[in-house]
């Protein structure tokens, strides 16, 4: 079943992933990011960042939470509903060796749960465990990924969306410039770290993907 | 609630697996298992929290997981002890009412008068003793600090780092309401008759 929330507001088709470069959770860039959210462009933003202890983690959502974001965006930490609970965000992004969303509905029933998924099997789990959305890449060639082999590719991206009733946002060397040929294939929207980096050509760019993806 | 004292609590060990190593543990009389694995992805703690949970109801001892609240909310865990750079008690009581377990790392008297302030229910105290589990930042405590704590504060307090069955007794005479352990099992030849020989030790400290 949907989601309380996605019932009433349909989720973001941009979904912004943190760089992973906040160094002790004052996570400059990922609140600079936020802060230049252009009002217009709802967006999925996840906080990922790994390297950072559970205390930080925290102090840098809480962060994040007290900025204003654009009406329909949700502000998602990766993997820890502790902390999202903690931080009120909305929900949280779970990676393939994260606990499956069934076994945290019970004590977060609120929240949001994204699943990456990177093959088959991770996705018969995350839908059948109940995600909200499932992300799926690398669906282009990305140098943060390149170290995990060769993109995934777009037939693949599109035998995933035909066979998923689940939005499905594309990831990995995803640009204004190809994100079209994602929906073509059945994404709901896509996703991103690197092509966000840039602050000063970031709304520019949320501004290309919103055009693109919201026919 | 915290076991009776003196208790012992065994901590797993990255090096082992967890399960086995809670197992050997109760086997021995531990009342409090704690799962630690700092490098375990979510799945795989969880996995093994499932089967330590129930292994610990079948011995009538306490489960708890070190930092990850999501875990032991997931797994039914009895609570969580949380370390310095984990998340805040307060915050964590929030999320695990009061019926769960808080338990926080202190390595310094006013580290544990501010978790009792934030409602943990108990304190671990230390490290007392030089030790080779962790990389430590400061000097050890020693027993005289630990007595110190335990005097000043009203929670339980366990002394951890470099515990043996030597000095065991004599940090319970000083006030500990129990120790816990890393190495002194999981590295033992037999870790459920260390852990038994450990127990014998505390309880012969009672005056």
């Amino acid at each position: 079943m949907k989601h309380k929330k996605l019932q009433q507001t349909p989720l973001p088709r941009i979904c912004l992933i943190s760089s992973g470069e906040a160094d002790t959770g004052n996570g400059i860039l990922l609140l600079d990011q936020l802060n230049l959210l252009p009002a217009d462009i709802p967006c999925i933003v996840q906080i990922r960042e790994k390297h950072l202890n559970t205390k930080d983690l925290l102090t840098l959502a809480l962060k994040a939470r007290k900025i204003s974001l654009p009406e329909g965006s949700l502000l998602l930490c990766n993997e820890r509903a502790d902390v999202a609970l903690a931080a009120g965000l909305d929900g949280i992004h779970l990676p393939e060796t994260a606990v499956p969303p069934d076994k945290l509905r019970a004590f977060a029933p609120l929240l949001i749960f994204g699943c990456s998924i990177h093959s088959p099997e991770a996705f018969l789990v995350a839908e059948q465990s109940g995600a909200d959305y499932l992300l799926f890449g690398p669906v282009f060639d990305t140098p943060s990924k390149r170290q995990y082999g060769a993109p995934q590719g777009l037939k693949k991206l599109g035998e995933l969306c035909r066979a998923s009733s689940l939005p499905i946002y594309a990831l990995g060397g995803v640009t204004p410039e190809n994100a079209a040929r994602c929906m073509d294939e059945g994404a709901y929207g896509t996703a991103g770290l690197s092509v966000f980096r840039d602050t000063s050509r970031m709304a520019e760019t949320l501004e290309q993907f919103y055009t693109i993806l919201n026919p | 609630m915290i076991p009776s004292s003196p208790f012992l609590c065994v901590i797993t060990d990255e090096a082992y697996c967890p399960v086995t190593l809670a197992e050997e543990a109760l086997k021995g009389g531990a009342a409090m298992i704690q799962l630690r694995h700092k490098t375990a992805s979510g799945k795989e703690l969880f996995t093994w929290a499932v089967a330590i949970r129930k292994l610990c109801r079948e011995y009538q001892a306490l489960f708890i997981i070190n930092d990850r609240v999501d875990i032991a909310l997931a797994s039914e865990a009895d609570g969580v002890h949380l370390g310095q750079d984990d998340l805040p008690a307060a915050a964590a009581r929030k999320l695990l009412g009061k019926t769960r377990i808080i338990g926080v790392s202190a390595s310094s008297l006013e580290e544990a008068v501010q978790a009792e302030k934030d409602g943990a229910d108990y304190i671990g105290f230390g490290h007392i003793y030089p030790t080779v589990s962790k990389l430590k930042e400061h000097a050890p405590l020693g027993p005289e600090n630990l007595q110190k704590t335990v005097e000043s504060i009203s929670l339980p307090v366990v002394a951890i780092g470099g515990i043996t069955i030597e000095n065991a007794p004599f940090l319970i005479s000083r006030g500990a309401a129990g120790v816990a352990v890393i190495s002194a099992v999981s590295r033992a030849e037999e870790p459920s008759k260390t852990a038994s020989e450990l127990l014998s030790a505390l309880k012969k400290s009672l005056p």
